[in-house]
């Protein structure tokens, strides 16, 4: 009799949670803000642990990644070895073109990314589960003026947007490498506005949309956000190099494979750019 | 021990499950893959207090990890329950298992778990989730609680001795 009474709580406890379940995950897609408030004040309330366990386990993390990652790691130090001193070269050309695209911006009235009013963020955690590689938390939200789609940019160039209403002291930031992230760009010294996406973790971007057959395009071409017609993002942010070149005859579109400027890889700070482009219009 | 010293003992053990989750377990990657431990806690849960029990511990440490993951929120407290309730369920119902039947349970049912996680997100809308890295993430998730399984079933036995002396 006990045994039957307990399998009927049981199944009873069941079905409570499976449509308590069913309505929180209703509610989460309807975008819900009563519940969305909820998520942010407990997450604000756990928050503080987190960090501090974070700070704690740091070191754990670093030496699991170092004896995990090695070759790794040496090759990726050999790579930024030969990338500075390219940059170093490139340094002193690209202190006379910031000051040509400043003015140039000037005059279309665009903004420039260095005038962006911006925030420094930590991240803090990376992706806590096995199928969100392309999402990193940090440690700043609404109270700092982060809104949801500002760019994320690191001085590489573009890493991300900021995915959903931020927490009053987090927000999570969806990376470019996910399959699902679009930005308007354009190849330096064209007219042409394409879209590329995401291309997976550790795979360059794509460009399919947009740039007619015969633009001219090279293989080493500096890639841009175009930051047109209240795109998301403002124009000039660096995107990658155009690697790999093909064409689609049949809708007469050349397709870019881009590999990003900056590694998303092991983040530690980023850069929110306060960037609402309504707010430019008005 | 009284009953409510077993709950406030269970929801320290998820409240530090969570957090040692986020700061120090999703960090242990083999293959880029981390250790399910959320899954782990709900499937242990289960199989050491029940059907009932499996289900709550599930149900709330799901929506602890939905806090921080991009999916809809309360789709791992939906798997969590269901995985939780029905490990359970098996182990009262099919065998009353020694220890190493337990190990091996948690690791087949982590992967399981995940596959439906995937399966069930994929028809909700989620992108990237059923992909050619999920048998690589099921594999090595499975092989990792399979080795926590034996310190989380001690937790969750430290968690309600009491409970379990009644009911046995």
């Amino acid at each position: 009799m006990a045994t039957g009474t307990r399998i009927g709580r049981s199944r009873f406890t069941l079905i409570f949670l499976l449509l308590s379940s069913a309505t929180l995950l209703t509610l989460d897609a309807r975008e819900f803000e009563p519940l969305q408030r909820t998520e942010e004040t407990i997450s604000d309330l756990i928050s503080p642990l987190r960090t501090g366990a974070d700070r704690v386990f740091e070191p754990v993390g670093d030496a699991w990644a170092g004896i995990t990652g090695y070759d790794e790691l040496e090759s990726e130090n050999e790579a930024l070895r030969a990338e500075l001193q390219k940059l170093e070269g490139q340094q002193i050309l690209d202190s006379d073109a910031a000051i040509r695209l400043e003015s140039l911006l000037d005059e279309l009235g665009l903004p420039y990314v260095q005038d962006i009013p911006n925030v420094v963020a930590e991240v803090v955690t990376a992706n806590v589960g096995n199928f969100d590689r392309y999402s990193v938390q940090i440690n700043r939200g609404s109270e700092d003026g982060i809104r949801n789609g500002m760019p994320v940019v690191t001085r590489g160039g573009l890493i991300g947007r900021i995915d959903g209403d931020p927490g009053r002291g987090h927000s999570r930031v969806t990376l470019l490498t996910d399959p699902g992230f679009e930005v308007g760009v354009l190849a330096v010294g064209t007219d042409d506005v394409a879209l590329a996406s995401g291309g997976g973790h550790g795979e360059p971007l794509m460009v399919t949309k947009g740039l007619e057959i015969d633009t001219e395009v090279n293989v080493g071409h500096e890639v841009v956000t175009s930051g047109v017609d209240r795109s998301r993002y403002p124009p000039g942010i660096p995107i990658g190099t155009v690697t790999y070149i093909d064409y689609d005859e049949a809708r007469l579109l050349q397709l870019l494979t881009v590999e990003p400027s900056a590694n998303t890889d092991n983040l530690s700070f980023v850069t929110v750019l306060l960037y609402d482009p309504l707010a430019e219009d008005s | 021990m009284n009953t409510a010293n077993a709950y406030l003992r269970s929801a320290l053990f998820l409240l530090t499950a969570l957090v040692l989750h986020m700061a120090l377990f999703s960090d242990l990657r083999v293959l880029g893959v981390a250790p399910e431990v959320p899954l782990a806690i709900a499937i242990t849960a289960g199989l050491v207090g029940g059907p009932e029990r499996g289900a709550v511990a599930g149900f709330i440490i799901g929506l602890g990890i939905d806090l921080y993951l991009p999916t809809l929120f309360g789709l791992s407290a939906l798997i969590y329950t269901v995985w939780g309730y029905t490990v359970g369920l098996i182990e009262e119902r099919i065998f009353r298992s020694a220890w190493w039947i337990n190990v091996l349970v948690t690791a087949a049912a982590t992967a399981g778990g995940l596959l439906v996680y995937a399966l069930l997100g994929e028809l909700l809308g989620e992108a990237n989730l059923y992909t050619d890295r999920l048998y690589v993430v099921m594999g090595v998730a499975a092989a990792y609680n399979l080795v926590l399984s034996l310190p989380l079933l001690g937790l969750w036995r430290w968690s309600w001795p009491r409970l379990l002396g009644e009911e046995r």
